[in-house]
């Protein structure tokens, strides 16, 4: 894992709720200030999520599975390729710690 | 007595509807022949009803508290729920349930002190969408969510001993001449939501496969520990505790690795275990 995942946090209220409604899910992003206040999120939790700053928010609480669900909150989750808005947005979160893929001869697709 | 006719585990991962046609040519070949291999195994069976055990993603089963196991009694269902529909590249399906197994399975798994619960309305993601897809939707299912990535997870030996009482339910509590099949899916390795979210461990997902064919319990509960498969892929690849059910519920005789691809743009490692015969 790579937090100490904090259920009470709510950030985690939030993405649970937002997937399972139908009428809010599509709106996330044009929606997302209201949101955040409705659930009560924390200056810092607000500014990871304005940032999509996953890895962020991963430090703070968030459950590590939520993360590429928060990346495709704002991008969509059509044809979700690792060259994909939402994955690329998840990459640039996570920066330097981001272990490539090695085939298993060892050798890098590049 | 009931009986067993069909024994699976197999990976759920959403790429395989949603975005394979972006996977080099020999592996969507390989994956694609690889489900095709396990629908005609369970056609072949012809069950009466299919009983699955798989993570629950975090989607229904509350985030504080969560009940290791929980059954869900409808009649039937329609899925995937919308969130994942474009994600997983999928229309949506509707699949019948049993409500006479599933409060049966329910209740027999409570009185055998198993921390299962009873919810109504479960949303489906890629956990049974992915493999419907190619099994097919017109036996009726009994899905069993459970929960392997919000800790405390059930450990290797209580998923073991929930095979064997699943095993014990179908022989011996499940009305006669019932037909049934169990699939437990997910895994194998891969870390959503970490640093290796683009890549998996295919050394350990092909010495797990190993395990599975050998289906030897006792040192599936010494070595393919939660600590060892976090290892190999954190927040994911715990989804192999639903195969340890299904190598469980065979009864100790050995499985076969039907495909196994170590997918980059599948960003997990895909494959699928049968249990060709049971004791």
């Amino acid at each position: 894992m790579a937090n100490e995942f904090n259920p009470d946090l709510p950030s985690n209220r939030m993405v649970f709720e937002v997937r399972r409604d139908n009428s809010v899910w599509p709106h996330f992003k044009e929606r997302l200030e209201e949101l955040m206040t409705q659930y009560g999120l924390s200056d810092a939790e607000k500014d990871a999520f304005r940032a999509i700053d996953v890895r962020r928010l991963g430090e703070m609480g968030v459950h590590p599975y939520f993360l590429p669900q928060v990346t495709r909150l704002f991008h969509g989750s059509a044809r979700n390729t690792t060259k994909s808005a939402a994955a690329l947005a998840y990459r640039h979160s996570f920066g330097d710690q981001i272990v490539e893929h090695q085939d298993e001869d060892g050798t890098g697709r590049g | 007595m009931a009986e067993f006719v069909s024994i699976m585990a197999l990976a759920h991962a959403p790429g395989v509807t949603g975005w394979i046609e972006s996977c080099p040519v020999d592996h969507q070949q390989k994956i694609k022949a690889g489900y095709e291999e396990l629908a005609r195994v369970m056609r072949a069976a012809k069950p009466d009803i299919i009983i699955g055990v798989a993570n629950d993603h975090l989607l229904n089963l509350p985030l504080k508290n969560p009940p290791h196991w929980r059954v869900d009694c409808a009649g039937d269902w329609n899925g995937p729920a919308e969130f994942f529909k474009a994600w997983l590249k999928q229309p949506g399906y509707h699949v019948k349930g049993r409500p006479d197994v599933a409060e049966t399975v329910a209740r027999e798994m409570a009185k055998a002190g198993f921390k299962i619960d009873r919810g109504e309305g479960l949303l489906f993601d890629d956990n049974w969408s992915v493999p419907l897809w190619y099994l097919g939707y017109d036996v009726p299912i009994l899905p069993i969510h459970m929960n392997c990535i919000n800790p405390p997870v059930p450990q290797p030996e209580e998923c073991i001993a929930f095979g064997r009482e699943l095993r014990r339910i179908v022989r011996d509590v499940l009305p006669a001449g019932l037909r049934v099949a169990l699939m437990g899916t997910g895994g194998l390795s891969h870390e959503p939501g970490g640093p290796r979210y683009f890549t998996m461990d295919a050394k350990f997902d092909r010495w797990f496969l190993e395990l599975m064919e050998e289906s030897n319990p006792d040192r599936v509960v010494r070595e393919a520990s939660v600590e060892r498969m976090n290892e190999a892929g954190g927040g994911g690849t715990t989804e192999l505790l639903a195969w340890m059910i299904a190598m469980a519920a065979a009864g100790g005789t050995h499985g076969k690795t039907v495909f196994y691809v170590a997918s980059e743009e599948m960003r997990c490692g895909i494959g699928a275990t049968v249990w060709p015969s049971f004791a």
